[in-house]
């Protein structure tokens, strides 16, 4: 765990075997060595489902990063704001069951947090591999800066309310 | 005439597991079992530093995690002869009795719960005579009529929302739903505080892991320091919120967990003789207390069992070329070399070559009268084998040991039911509950070791002396093996020039779910499917219940077809 005094919990997730669609992982990896700054923590959850329910309790606001298949372009990034699991892309990746699951219980406790989720549309999850394609390695610069665009939103907002 | 049932991952789903099975009368007559996915981590392997390979494994799944790196840091460490402290071996002990605990509750009563408890029939419990009746099976503190009320005020809405997909999505008033409305709304409770009861029980990975999910492994022991004074290692204070954490997921385990696994089967004792299947029964063992290579000293005995004859309990070697073999006749692989797909590999001699010559998804119906799996289909001395819960138990039952046959012996006094129903469906998901109840008073066994060595002044954690990869032989093999919650699990490593020249896995899901092989046999998910009844094929509640039993590590969707072949229903089923 991290320190839960923090606001913000920048949380990737996927599966780093399965080249692109593990993009959220490659992204936390890749900040997790930024200096980011104070109140923001970044967590590499993997494949994580029920391990991650306390990191969702602990902190106000989540930004997660996940891929997705649809049919928009390869390396299309998408916001969502989503209340209920239901609201989640329907095929987001291959632990989407169990991101799902998570939400419904975060939505049964009674402690589901502000959650912002960031999807990347990729073009397969048979990919087998660590790396990523070049056209989801190109949008990375992107996606960080809209992760952190939306992170110092928050880090204002949250600055008001207190 | 027979409907055909399948079972399908819908891409993108993990794991992609899927069943096609034919109904005659209300009950299946054959089945055919496809894994429609590959993850080929053999070849992601192959060329790296062996040191490394647990790191990577521990990426394959999000449930299974902590096992598949302690099983490949124990074949590195066979392959190259190193003796692992005392003290790591207390602490992957003791982190796998907290997975226990952990994946059988969340199994129990978030993947399989719903199976048997009908959430909607809860909502017309009686709060007073649930609390009655809830104070009579245990006496775990939160059992009040009001308690009680407040749960079905809560769902209620939920319920009448639609917003969440686990009770919108179940077949709520389905006849083989037998359960007391008291009884369902225990369990409901009971489903809730379990969420929040599993996110405690995982601190202990984190601490000894140092993060989690996908805690740290180290080839030779743990990479964790023990130092009571130290504020940064494992110190006095973290020792003592881990006992705290430990005792309290013990007592969730005897006062929730089981009186409610119970109650629930005491009305189903009927799925004491449905979906039995093979008979075939393997374990490779694991927690060992005096060392890896001292099989006798593991707690959990190693040992096949056929035909469901527990007078003998034969021997398990997966160093035995003709023991443990993975055959292709009925998967999407071929090996080279003389016999082709013909024959049957040692996963050291393991090849792991794809060739697809399936339809193109997306597709109705498989062929099963060709290839038909991704899953490649072990054997053991040619024998289809069953892994799981259900096998530990039956094997330590088989052995004698006294603490499975004080356990197994009163849970079938209590049900009243013969020691033949354990080989069933039920049998299966009681042995679940059985299990938790040992990991849990193991956990503290090996705890007061890990004290009484640390206070003896041993502070060992890992045996370095042959880390470095210039004192490695030329060429090594090495097989870690490991009980993972879902069944006996092992991995094969060939090191060459100090790198991984060929790394095999046969998990527990490859045993249950793999096709038939040359012979026609079939493995455990096929095999245990054949008579269970289907009272309403659009609502296949009976499918899931055998199916989640095993506890597939794996999220699946069963489709109904009618006789054109159309899909006439489609049923999410969740599972891990």
């Amino acid at each position: 765990m991290k320190d839960p005094k923090n606001k913000i919990l920048i949380l990737g997730i996927g599966n780093y075997l399965m080249g692109d669609e593990g993009i959220g992982v490659h992204l936390a990896e890749r900040l997790a060595l930024e200096v980011l700054p104070e109140g923001v923590d970044v967590v590499d959850g993997g494949t994580g489902g029920f391990h991650l329910l306390e990191y969702f309790e602990s902190y106000p606001n989540v930004i997660l990063i996940d891929a997705t298949l649809d049919t928009n372009p390869v390396g299309t990034i998408r916001k969502i704001k989503p209340k209920f699991s239901m609201d989640f892309p329907q095929a987001m990746s291959t632990h989407d069951i169990g991101m799902k699951d998570l939400v419904n219980a975060l939505q049964i406790l009674g402690t589901m947090p502000v959650i912002d989720l960031f999807v990347v549309s990729i073009e397969s999850i048979q990919q087998q591999g660590i790396i990523l394609t070049p056209e989801i390695e190109a949008i990375i610069p992107l996606l960080k800066d809209k992760v952190k665009e939306l992170m110092h939103e928050l880090l204002v907002t949250e600055k008001v309310l207190n | 005439m027979s409907k055909r049932i399948v079972v399908d991952p819908v891409t993108r789903i993990e794991g992609h597991l899927r069943v096609e099975a034919d109904i005659e009368n209300g009950k299946i007559v054959d089945a055919y079992s496809s894994g429609t996915m590959v993850r080929l981590l053999e070849e992601i392997l192959r060329g790296r530093d062996p040191r490394d390979a647990w790191a990577f494994v521990g990426r394959v799944c999000g449930v299974c995690t902590s096992t598949h790196s302690l099983t490949s840091v124990r074949c590195v460490e066979d392959a190259l002869g190193i003796e692992v402290p005392p003290n790591a071996e207390l602490v992957r002990n003791l982190m796998h009795c907290v997975l226990y605990m952990h994946d059988h509750v969340v199994h129990f009563y978030h993947l399989h719960a719903m199976d048997w408890v009908d959430v909607v029939a809860a909502l017309k419990a009686d709060p007073k005579k649930t609390s009655e009746l809830a104070q009579s099976i245990s006496k775990w503190p939160k059992s009040s009529p009001g308690y009680f009320a407040d749960i079905q005020t809560r769902i209620q809405k939920f319920v009448e929302s639609g917003q969440l997909g686990i009770f919108a999505n179940g077949y709520w008033g389905h006849p083989a739903y037998k359960l007391p409305a008291e009884v369902n709304l225990i369990g409901l409770a009971h489903y809730l505080e379990a969420l929040d009861w599993q996110k405690e029980i995982v601190k202990v990975q984190a601490i000894f892991g140092g993060k989690n999910p996908h805690p740290n492994y180290l080839v030779g022991g743990m990479a964790c320091s023990i130092n009571l004074d130290d504020v940064s290692g494992i110190n006095a204070e973290r020792l003592a919120y881990i006992h705290q954490l430990l005792k309290q997921g013990k007592e969730f385990i005897n006062q929730v967990y089981i009186p409610d696994l119970m109650a629930i089967a005491s009305f189903y004792k009927d799925w004491g003789a449905i979906g039995g299947g093979l008979g075939n029964y393997l374990v490779y063992g694991d927690l060992p207390t005096k060392g890896y290579r001292d099989t006798a000293s593991y707690k959990f005995p190693s040992g096949a069992i056929l035909n469901k004859d527990i007078s003998k309990v034969y021997e398990v070697d997966l160093r035995k070329e003709d023991e443990v073999q993975e055959f292709i006749t009925n998967s999407w692989y071929d090996y080279e070399g003389e016999g082709g797909k013909a024959k049957g590999l040692h996963p050291w001699k393991g090849e792991s070559k794809i060739n697809y010559t399936g339809p193109k998804p997306p597709f109705e119906h498989l062929d099963t009268s060709k290839e038909y799996s991704y899953l490649k289909t072990p054997r053991w001395k040619g024998n289809a084998m069953e892994v799981g819960p259900l096998a530990r138990v039956l094997v330590g039952y088989a052995k004698g040991v006294e603490e499975y046959k004080a356990i197994v012996d009163k849970t079938l006094k209590d049900l009243d039911v013969p020691v033949a129903a354990l080989f069933s469906t039920l049998g299966r998901t009681a042995a679940r509950g059985l299990e938790a109840v040992l990991a849990a008073d193991w956990a503290l066994e090996f705890y007061d070791s890990l004290i009484a060595n640390i206070k003896a002044g041993d502070t060992r954690m890992a045996e370095m002396s042959k880390f470095d990869p210039a004192t490695w032989p030329k060429e090594a093999l090495g097989v870690g093996h490991a009980e993972a919650p879902r069944g006996a699990l092992a991995h094969w490593i060939n090191i060459k020039d100090e790198k991984i020249a060929n790394y095999q896995l046969v998990v527990p899901t490859t045993w249950n779910a793999s096709p038939r092989d040359a012979k026609g046999q079939m493995s455990a998910y096929e095999a245990a499917l054949i008579d269970t009844p289907v009272h309403d094929e659009t609502q296949p509640l009976e499918i899931i219940r055998t199916i989640h039993s095993f506890d597939p590590c794996m999220a699946c969707s069963v489709h109904l077809y009618d006789e054109d072949g159309k899909t006439i229903s489609r049923v999410s089923v969740v599972g891990d």
